[in-house]
């Protein structure tokens, strides 16, 4: 169970974090949301799909991690294996929790930054302060708090971006059929990718939008990112037999020309 | 056979009447026709300013999505724009004896294996400790719940569960009117027939408007409601009354608020049977919609009014403040839809009453098969409205017997009401050999050979089951292997059940979220 407290610089002041660690444990998923401000740097890795938000149905830009259910193929032992690790997943342990507003506050209620103190990794002797001793927050939580600003700011971003392009029908739904090299297959449903025969046949006024929003730029990201299913597919023959195997009816051909 | 000497196309429409009845049929052809131009089909509605719509057909059939889905217009607008809600069938109380625990479902989606094989007389045979509709769909709890019947990253239009809605007739019209007269091109004219004219042949040629119009077409189709100007006062096409199987005559209708913004709105239509007839209750995201459908023999106006009042009270309703408002009703269909160069649609055709919620689906049906029958010119428009009069009185026919069928089975006995409704004389002999036939056999498909059926052996087999029909089937026509097959189906069934409810949201909640969100269309 995750405990999440809205974090106050007198409680918590001699609370210390182990972020590498603590992060891990919320790993273990083979799909997460990410934001277009991240794409420039989840292109060295990851292919980024949409998936639809269970919450609200819209799409939204997520990475694609591992092809059932938890898993994780960037997930080592003890580490992240990629260079760049999405905020998603960076900011844990930490999360925004709705401040409790009066009650006649009919607005939208402020975010306060929390932390999950069930999380093995928060304790009082080793790892990153999060408040200095006089009470104001290190380096370390100021980091944390920016990237929790960027991810709403992003996610507000991002919905914009997709509802966009779904009113221009550019999204389409893709199934994944992949072999690996033990002959198992999977099957990828409610994934979605980018409708590039429709965005080649758009017209002028649409694309010159489209580039003026920045979103035509986010689009030609994801479509380069699809390169590295084939990578990912890699990741997983490599865990099961350590050779590696190209996908059945390659996917790489199906990627946007 | 007459001479054919009139090759002309049939180019231009004229729908006359704007109610559901005629703008479905408008948004219907017009989206089937979409060429407007010289080579092209015009279509024209002509209504006169101010008419209310009857605006008690608020059930709808699952056809409904796909009628919407051709017409072109978005769920997510449809949903939001017309207050309307998911519905998944119809929750029957009180119809079998009138007992507190008197319940049963009638839901959209068909019995297990029913596309295989008929396992209706294994849930007969078996222990029936569960009821035929939970024990053979999983839909059942999810209407027991008031779940919804998707998700909402399910797309516009699809369904984990069968499902049609409930809707607002007043704010559907404005919303169809809108969407067929900017995106389909139908053109739109207020005024009022002042005559009806016709050409040497007895086709209607024009009519003559109240602005000093003419308006003329190639054919005419007839949307004016009870009023049935063209069909029925113009041609005099015999009206059939069926009053003498199904006795209702008469409703009262009323708007009910939600006792509380988190009131669950039902996912099925609920009917209750009341002394002289069934309360509807029907719930929009607004509001309720709640009516006494009733037998004027039976039962004074007012004795039904205090009848509606005590239903809501029951239900914790408070009903001071409501309005009440009578509808006549009077059962029964034309003789012939279509004569000439004018076809009936909607309320001219006909009208039964609102159990089951036959009234729009009839327009859908009847639009659709204009659609597809449209000749290529009017030599060939006899042939097309004898294939239209044969189908369409084959399927009021079916809907009379289908209605009466949850007359006849129950057992109530708190009036002559009930009791009259089971006398032998007031049964269809189409129905009662199906009855009969029953006794020995459980409803098949072949008990029901159209292609397109209003009501099929499924809904037959969830109403007679529901209410408690017992058919005999001899061993001799069962078997090991589908009585294990059933037992399978049974279980699969409840386990299906229960996964999907533990997923799925209230009505309400996936509502208000596609009120806010909206659904995507992939």
């Amino acid at each position: 169970m995750t405990n999440l407290v809205a974090l106050n610089s007198q409680t918590h002041r001699i609370l210390r974090l182990e972020p590498a660690r603590a992060l891990l444990d919320h790993a273990r998923v083979n799909v997460v949301s990410v934001i277009p401000r991240e794409f420039p740097r989840l292109l060295a890795n990851y292919p980024i799909f949409f998936t639809k938000s269970p919450d609200n149905g819209q799409f939204e830009p997520a990475a694609l991690l591992g092809f059932d259910r938890g898993e994780n193929l960037f997930l080592s032992e003890s580490s992240w294996d990629a260079v760049y690790i999405p905020l998603q997943i960076q900011r844990q342990p930490f999360a925004l929790i709705p401040r409790p507003a009066p009650a006649e506050a009919n607005a939208q209620p402020a975010l306060d930054l929390a932390l999950d103190l069930s999380s093995p990794h928060v304790q009082a002797n080793d790892g990153e302060r999060l408040f200095q001793d006089d009470g104001r927050p290190t380096k370390f939580l100021q980091n944390i708090s920016s990237m929790m600003s960027a991810l709403v700011s992003g996610s507000n971003e991002a919905y914009a971006f997709t509802r966009r392009l779904a009113e221009l029908n550019l999204i389409e739904p893709v199934a994944i059929d992949i072999e690996f090299v033990n002959r198992s297959t999977t099957q990828m449903q409610g994934l979605y990718w980018i409708a590039a025969a429709a965005l080649k046949s758009l017209p002028a006024a649409q694309l010159a939008e489209l580039r003026d929003r920045e979103y035509l730029e986010w689009l030609y990201f994801q479509m380069a990112s699809l390169a590295h299913v084939s990578a990912l597919v890699a990741r997983k023959n490599k865990r099961l037999a350590g050779v590696t195997a190209a996908p059945r009816d390659g996917v790489g051909d199906a990627l946007p020309q | 056979m007459p001479s054919r000497n009139d090759s002309r196309p049939i180019r231009h429409i004229l729908i006359v009447g704007g109610g559901s009845a005629g703008w479905i049929t408008a948004g219907v052809l017009a989206s089937r026709f979409p060429e407007r131009g010289e080579e092209g089909v015009s279509i024209t509605l002509v209504e006169s300013r101010g008419v209310p719509p009857i605006g008690i057909g608020e059930g709808t059939w699952p056809t409904i999505r796909a009628t919407l889905q051709q017409i072109g217009v978005s769920e997510t607008d449809f949903l939001r724009e017309c207050d309307a809600s998911f519905k998944q069938g119809t929750q029957f109380a009180k119809w079998t004896d009138g007992s507190g625990g008197d319940t049963y479902y009638h839901p959209f989606t068909l019995p297990a294996g029913y596309e295989e094989r008929n396992l209706a007389p294994y849930w007969l045979e078996g222990a029936q400790d569960s009821s035929f509709a939970a024990s053979l769909s999983f839909q059942a709890p999810l209407c027991e719940n008031s779940l919804a019947p998707k998700l909402i990253t399910t797309p516009e239009f699809a369904g984990l569960a069968n499902y049609a809605y409930h809707l607002d007739a007043g704010k559907f019209v404005p919303f169809l009117q809108r969407h067929c007269i900017e995106k389909l091109g139908v053109s739109h004219v207020y005024d009022e027939i002042v005559s009806v004219h016709s050409d040497e042949h007895g086709d209607i040629s024009h009519l003559a408007m109240k602005s000093g119009n003419e308006l003329s077409a190639d054919l005419f189709i007839d949307c004016t409601g009870f009023a049935s100007v063209l069909i029925g006062k113009h041609f005099g096409v015999p009206f059939l009354p069926k009053r003498d199987v199904l006795f209702v005559d008469r409703a009262w209708a009323v708007q009910v608020p939600y006792v509380s913004e988190e009131a669950p709105i039902a996912s099925v239509t609920r009917s209750t049977a009341v002394s002289s007839g069934w309360v509807w209750d029907i719930g929009l995201t607004t509001r309720r919609g709640v009516g006494y459908v009733f037998a004027s023999d039976y039962v004074s106006d007012d004795a039904a009014l205090e009848e509606l009042r005590r239903y809501l009270a029951d239900n914790g309703d408070p009903a001071a403040a409501l309005n009440f408002r009578k509808i006549e009703i009077n059962a029964g269909y034309r003789q012939e839809y279509w004569r000439r160069n004018c076809v009936a649609v909607g309320l001219s055709a006909g009208f039964l009453e609102p159990l089951e919620a036959s009234a729009i689906v009839m327009i859908e049906l009847s639009a659709k098969s204009i659609a597809n029958l449209l000749p290529g010119c009017r030599d060939d428009m006899p042939h097309a409205a004898k294939i239209f009069n044969e189908t369409f009185r084959y399927r009021w026919e079916r809907i009379v017997d289908f209605l009466k069928l949850h007359y006849l089975l129950s057992r109530r006995t708190d009036s002559t009401f009930w009791s009259d409704n089971r006398r032998r004389e007031s049964i269809p002999e189409s129905l009662q050999e199906k009855l009969e036939y029953w006794e020995h056999h459980s409803p098949w498909h072949e008990d029901f050979p159209h292609r397109e059926e209003v009501f099929s052996a499924a809904s037959y087999q969830y109403i007679l089951y529901g209410m408690g029909f017992e058919t005999k089937t001899p061993l001799s026509l069962l078997n090991d292997r589908d009585r294990a097959t059933a037992r399978e189906k049974i279980r699969e069934t409840g386990r299906y059940a229960k996964t999907l409810s533990g997923s799925l949201s209230s009505n309400r909640e996936l509502l208000a979220k596609v009120r806010r969100f909206g659904l995507q269309k992939i």
